[in-house]
């Protein structure tokens, strides 16, 4: 149903963002209208170092072009090296994507701070324009199974 | 739900206030918290980032906010004022006043349909007149209670907002209401005033437009801004070349303020920071007499300000004059730790770090007894040393900046302490 | 069994139908699994709202609820406690956020955002049917604080908790109580001298009969958590028994043959083995030092009833629900030869100064010479560019500034120049400043990296200066004695650091949470810290926070009982294989190795776990989940997203 330009798809991409921090900056990119593509979906948890790779492996297996991590930066309320551990998650799940076939550069991260309406929305766009470029994830080997 | 008696009156919803009615909140005294803006928030909650961790300020603001207004013991009356209080054996009788908003809180969602709608344009003066807003309006997006209020002064009444809500919220029958309430004690956390930049003519402020003040810059630098850059009020140019003022207001007999605000070494080097990183190529100097970063962490922020290239110029400065051609301003100043002697210098944009004066406007609310001030009408704290929230009313207690200048660490620890001296009066009532 | 699910999709006036097709999304989930009744609603937030999703839960049965309406951060809460008033738990509630994060955001393309609303609700839809309830573990707390640390912030908070009804055991290392501050002599705040205040704040706690006292006490083992701690300490022995006075004390001390620096003078008088701080310490008796103590016997013979030589370390465990560190500061001891430190007869630090002003009578004298030029050297120990101290000490400009006015006050001739940095004076004590200044004392303005020197020529000492105020001119000053204005340093505590586990900060005092929004709290729940042992603070501020902390504690403890967060780790005993793992990078401690059916396991204390789940990524042996967010939750919710949506 998604509308398709000829020759172009809309990435689906998954968010994870935090429920203190992050959650409430994407909020506000809402609340002042500001647009981003549709195809964005955000689950939200309590601390982006507790994301477990295989859910970012799981969300390519099932469709996904594209996962962002909407860290919480330095203004995580649990833990002073958040980034750190949440970048060790990005890699170990950017090296399971590589094993199997998928371009790692799906998975992104960045600082989203709760009113980091602008820089969310900024990322967004990028991110799917990049995931345009890399295509559909259906396209890669790791992304085969989808149909299963 | 509304009562007729509370533990606490708490009058001031901006960061002190917050904490002390959370505290006894969460003790189990019920709180009312009066608030004279349609939102709670205060100062902070205007801010871009907070030094020294560069902390945004809505984050730690709005939780604490939203906490506030969701917490069971907690009432908040915001855009009211306390126009009484008498002294009625151990306790006080309180008369509030609440103004109306013209829309009803209650059915009112916050959906900014109305905005979108009035044709009236006016200066915000949450972003201090550096753009408009409308008669109907959020105050800001981070506003808390998040409902709309009608600036009844400036609404030309043509029911636009009434017409498009689609809560049917709007109500312009709406009527001052007072209450009159029982409370056993009273917190003032009635915070400070910003020195008003036009005190000090010689600096141009509201003449040359060039010449702002730090709150204004922060609104520029704060991700809610209003212009999503930073850029000089007269042409709209990226700035440059920018000079702070530090002590504007500040340990200045001549204004009538000799004492140091505490916090503008601070503020000042926090946006020279954040400038650095906005605007790279700028240059930025700060003219200073001291530079006071005392408390945990200030002066390794102060350092890094340093490693980052800010100028810093130990000069007091005396004149401020604008270069017509261009806006430009020349700063005279004497040089204290060069040279020496009056130079000057030319800067594209000069912001002025203004300090805290008192807000002693609460005074008049005292029917039957006298709140002593200190000598620059801050409330007067009678035992520094061992009850650092008392006053010289037995009953009413202080908090944050309304009895001296402090920073936020500051005036959370200060509201933890009328909290903790409250809670032990309260318990020695009976 | 199959959960029953009410879903409510909110119109929200126009701010979400405007934009998504909301009868589309209702038609789109009514048939998923699980799914009994699908609604639509103009305002879900609404009392009448609320009252209709009460009476179909009621009628249908429902054990899940799924509202599609604004961001969970504006009515989680409200949506919770109507499913917990219709006897759904409010964690098998969810909420799903079509407002802010689709029909505003996608508000220019409103067919997307219709099919991005109908794969969010599905999604909700899918972590609703695999939601379990939680219950908050309720625990019952001891009403207990042990207080560690005896100076103006332990007193003052032992205070404060004991007026909340709170059981208050205040712990002190030294023989007396005080601290730092008895030391002191005026305070600039208000001229009232620290023993006075310490006196007045004993006298309020020997009023309440809820604080116990333990001077030469010292805590040996800490365990349990929030609500309920053991604490073990040990009590070293005064040899006078605390219920017997004699009225000969200073007689006794006067006899006593032993004589040993004085530590509370920092070691400009001598003290003997029976001593007292200061003439009016607190508690009244001396105290024996046993280790100097020749066992001689002469006091005994004065008043024998009172001595027992027999007493021995006593250890004791106390049952607490939290506890207070105000542990303190020291005084930064400059290093030998550092502008002439120990090496010339002619400096002194600041605190040593304060003392020798307290024990001077009339004439001020040093090493048997008049002091009446007094040359004063800030930022010793602070603000080092090279050094372990970068931070400033911040209460040292003022205290400096105040130490001239009172000088001036007692001594009308003595001359005082002041070579500073900057001047601190923050606040209202700018106004200490300009006094000094409008007394003719004379400021000096050093660079950090062209210090002042020290010269000693026998008996003659100079400070040499580059003055950036008269513009870099080399100035010499002769004064008689030279004052090192000492920060503050984090007392050597390693030893408590390790039994309570607090962190540390870069400036190696105690770390709070946050600066802001936890400024006294640990990231150990019910381990709170107050005073000087979190940073540099002068008096009033150490009070602010020693109050804080008090206030803290109250909430904590007042109610008898403690709520815990339910969503905790779980770790799943049979994939656990017990690697460490998640214990090390678990900053709450709440990770314990454990022995069960045979094999060892991760084990979670509830207590202690923030649900951050940083556990979660590092376990290999996937083993551990977030209750709340489980793979079955996460995984359903990405199904609910990536089903195709037809029509």
């Amino acid at each position: 149903m998604t509308e398709k330009r000829e020759g172009e798809f809309s990435p689906k991409i998954l968010v994870f963002s935090t429920n203190s921090i992050s959650d409430p900056g994407i909020d506000l990119a809402g609340l002042l209208k500001m647009h981003y593509p549709p195809s964005a979906y955000t689950v939200s948890l309590p601390c982006s170092s507790g994301i477990n790779p295989d859910w970012i492996i799981y969300a390519f297996k099932k469709g996904f072009d594209g996962v962002f991590i909407a860290a919480d930066g330095t203004d995580c309320p649990y833990r002073d090296d958040c980034s750190e551990l949440t970048a060790k998650i990005v890699q170990e799940a950017q090296t399971k994507a590589q094993d199997i076939g998928i371009n790692p550069a799906r998975i992104k991260m960045a600082a989203i701070c709760s009113v980091c309406a602008e820089p969310f929305v900024n990322h967004m766009k990028k991110f799917s324009e990049a995931l345009i470029k890399m295509g559909s994830i259906k396209n890669e080997s790791g992304g085969k199974d989808v149909s299963s | 739900m509304f009562h007729l008696e509370y533990d606490v009156m708490v009058v001031g919803g901006g960061i002190a206030g917050q904490e002390t009615s959370l505290n006894l909140a969460n003790m189990g005294f019920k709180v009312i918290l009066i608030e004279k803006e349609p939102s709670i928030g205060g100062k902070m909650i205007l801010l871009s980032k907070v030094f020294p961790t560069l902390d945004c300020a809505s984050c730690i603001a709005t939780p604490k906010m939203s906490e506030t207004m969701r917490h069971e013991n907690i009432e908040v009356l915001s855009y009211s004022e306390v126009s009484s209080i008498e002294r009625i054996d151990k306790k006080f009788k309180v008369k509030i006043l609440k103004k109306p908003k013209f829309v009803r809180e209650d059915l009112c969602t916050g959906c900014q349909e109305c905005e979108a709608n009035c044709p009236v344009n006016v200066e915000d003066q949450f972003n201090f007149g550096l753009v408009g807003r409308r008669a109907v309006y959020i105050p800001y997006s981070t506003a808390i209670p998040k409902t709309a209020v009608i600036d009844i002064d400036n609404c030309i009444l043509c029911g636009a907002c009434e017409r498009v809500c689609p809560a049917n919220a709007i109500d312009f029958t709406q009527e001052p209401e007072y209450y009159t309430l029982k409370v056993k004690s009273v917190v003032l956390a009635t915070g400070f005033n910003l020195f008003p930049a036009r005190k000090k003519p010689q600096y141009g402020f509201g003449m040359y437009p060039n010449v702002m003040d730090a709150m204004e810059m922060d609104r520029l630098l704060s991700p809610t801004r209003p212009y999503n850059a930073v850029i000089r009020p007269l042409d709209g140019k990226i700035p440059e070349n920018i000079a702070y003022i530090l002590c504007t207001g500040s340990r200045d007999v001549s204004v009538g303020n000799p004492i140091c605000s505490q916090i503008c070494c601070m503020y000042s080097i926090k946006q020279a920071q954040l400038l650095m990183g906005a605007l790279p190529l700028a240059d930025i100097t700060i003219y200073y007499i001291d530079i006071r970063a005392f408390g945990k962490g200030f002066e390794e922020f102060y350092q890094q300000a340093k490693d980052m290239g800010v100028q810093f110029i130990k000069g007091k400065v005396a004149k401020i004059e604008e270069i017509k051609e261009s806006g430009n301003l020349k700063v005279r100043y004497e040089d204290i730790e060069g040279s020496g002697g009056v130079k000057e210098m030319e800067h594209d944009l000069v912001v002025l770090s203004v300090g805290m004066l008192s807000n002693p406007q609460i005074t008049s609310s005292f029917k039957t007894e006298e709140l002593e001030l200190d000598e620059y009408f801050y409330v007067k704290q009678t035992d520094p040393l061992i009850n650092p929230a008392k006053t010289n009313l037995k009953g009413i207690f202080a908090a944050g900046t309304a009895t001296g200048p402090k920073d936020i660490p500051d005036s959370i620890l200060s509201a933890g302490a009328a909290s903790a001296e409250v809670a032990a009066y309260i318990r020695s009532l009976k | 069994m199959k959960k029953r699910i009410g879903v409510y999709i909110c119109h929200c006036g126009g701010n979400i139908s405007d934009y998504v097709d909301v009868k589309k999304v209702m038609h789109s989930v009514e048939n998923e699994e699980g799914v009994v009744l699908a609604k639509t609603t103009v305002f879900a937030c609404s009392d009448s709202s609320q009252k209709e999703m009460v009476q179909d839960i009621l009628e249908n049965k429902l054990d899940g609820m799924v509202v599609a309406s604004c961001s969970p951060k504006l009515h989680l809460h409200t949506f919770r406690s109507v499913a917990e008033r219709a006897g759904i738990n409010p964690y098998e509630y969810i909420q799903v956020n079509i407002r802010e994060q689709d029909s505003w955001a996608h508000s220019d393309k409103p067919e997307e955002a219709t099919e991005k609303a109908i794969r969010l609700v599905r999604s909700g839809i899918r972590r609703a049917a695999q939601a379990k309830p939680l219950t908050p573990n309720e625990i019952s707390v001891t009403n207990g604080v042990a207080v560690i640390g005896g100076g103006a912030a332990g007193m003052r908070a032992a205070i404060e908790l004991a007026d909340t009804g709170l059981n208050v055991y205040l712990i002190e290392k030294e023989h007396f109580l005080g601290g730092r501050i008895s030391q002191w002599g005026a305070l600039f705040e208000s001229g009232e001298r620290g023993e006075e205040l310490v006196e007045r704040l004993y006298k309020e706690i020997i009023k309440r009969n809820n604080i116990k006292i333990w001077t030469g006490a010292e805590v040996e083992s800490f365990s349990g958590c929030v609500g309920n701690f053991d604490l073990g300490i040990k009590i070293h022995p005064r040899f006078i028994k605390t219920d017997k006075g004699c009225e000969k004390f200073e007689e006794i001390i006067k006899q006593c043959p032993v004589e040993v620096p004085d530590e509370f003078n920092f070691g400009l008088t001598k003290r003997k083995a029976i001593y007292k701080n200061y003439k009016k310490a607190f508690p009244e008796q001396p105290a024996i030092d046993i280790d100097n103590c020749t066992k001689c016997g002469i006091c005994e013979q004065t008043c024998p009833e009172v001595f027992d030589f027999n007493q021995k370390v006593e250890k004791l465990n106390l049952k607490i629900g939290a506890v207070i560190l105000t542990t303190g500061f020291s005084p930064y001891e400059p290093k030998e030869g550092e502008y002439g430190y120990k090496n010339s007869d002619t400096v002194l630090s600041l605190q040593q100064f304060r003392r020798l002003m307290e024990l001077s009578n009339g004439k001020l004298v040093f090493n048997n010479k008049e002091i009446k030029n007094i040359g004063f050297i800030y930022c010793v120990g602070s603000r080092q560019k090279g050094g372990d101290n970068k931070y400033c000490s911040r209460f040292c400009c003022t205290a400096a500034i105040h130490t001239s006015l009172l000088l001036k006050e007692k001594y009308k001739d003595i001359k005082t120049y002041h070579l500073f940095r900057d001047i601190r004076t923050y606040g209202k004590q700018e106004l200490l400043y300009r006094d000094s200044c409008k007394n003719g004392d004379i400021y000096l303005k050093f660079d950090e990296n062209q210090p002042p020197e020290v010269i000693t020529e026998g008996e003659n000492t100079i400070v040499r200066i580059k003055d950036l105020l008269t513009e870099g001119e080399e100035i010499e000053i002769n004064p008689d004695l030279i004052v090192l204005v000492t920060g503050m340093v984090p007392r050597n505590n390693e030893r408590l650091e390790k039994i309570f586990k607090v962190p540390i900060g870069r400036d190696r005092f105690f770390n709070e949470i946050h600066p802001k929004l936890r400024p006294v709290e640990t990231v150990i729940d019910g381990v709170f810290i107050a005073g000087t042992s979190q940073g540099p603070k002068n008096l009033t501020e150490s009070i602010l926070s020693s109050l804080s902390s008090s206030a803290k504690t109250y909430s904590l403890l007042s109610g008898g009982t403690l709520q815990l967060e339910p969503i905790v780790a779980i770790v799943n005993k049979n994939a656990c294989e017990w690697c460490g793992k998640c214990d090390e990078v678990c900053i709450y401690d709440a990770i314990e190795k454990k022995e069960a059916e045979g094999k060892t396991i991760a084990y979670v204390n509830e207590a202690l776990c923030k649900g951050c789940g940083s556990c979660i990524p590092v376990c290999e042996q996937r083993a551990i989940e977030l209750k709340g967010y489980t793979n079955k939750e996460i995984m359903g919710m990405i199904d609910g997203i990536m089903e195709e949506v037809n029509g």
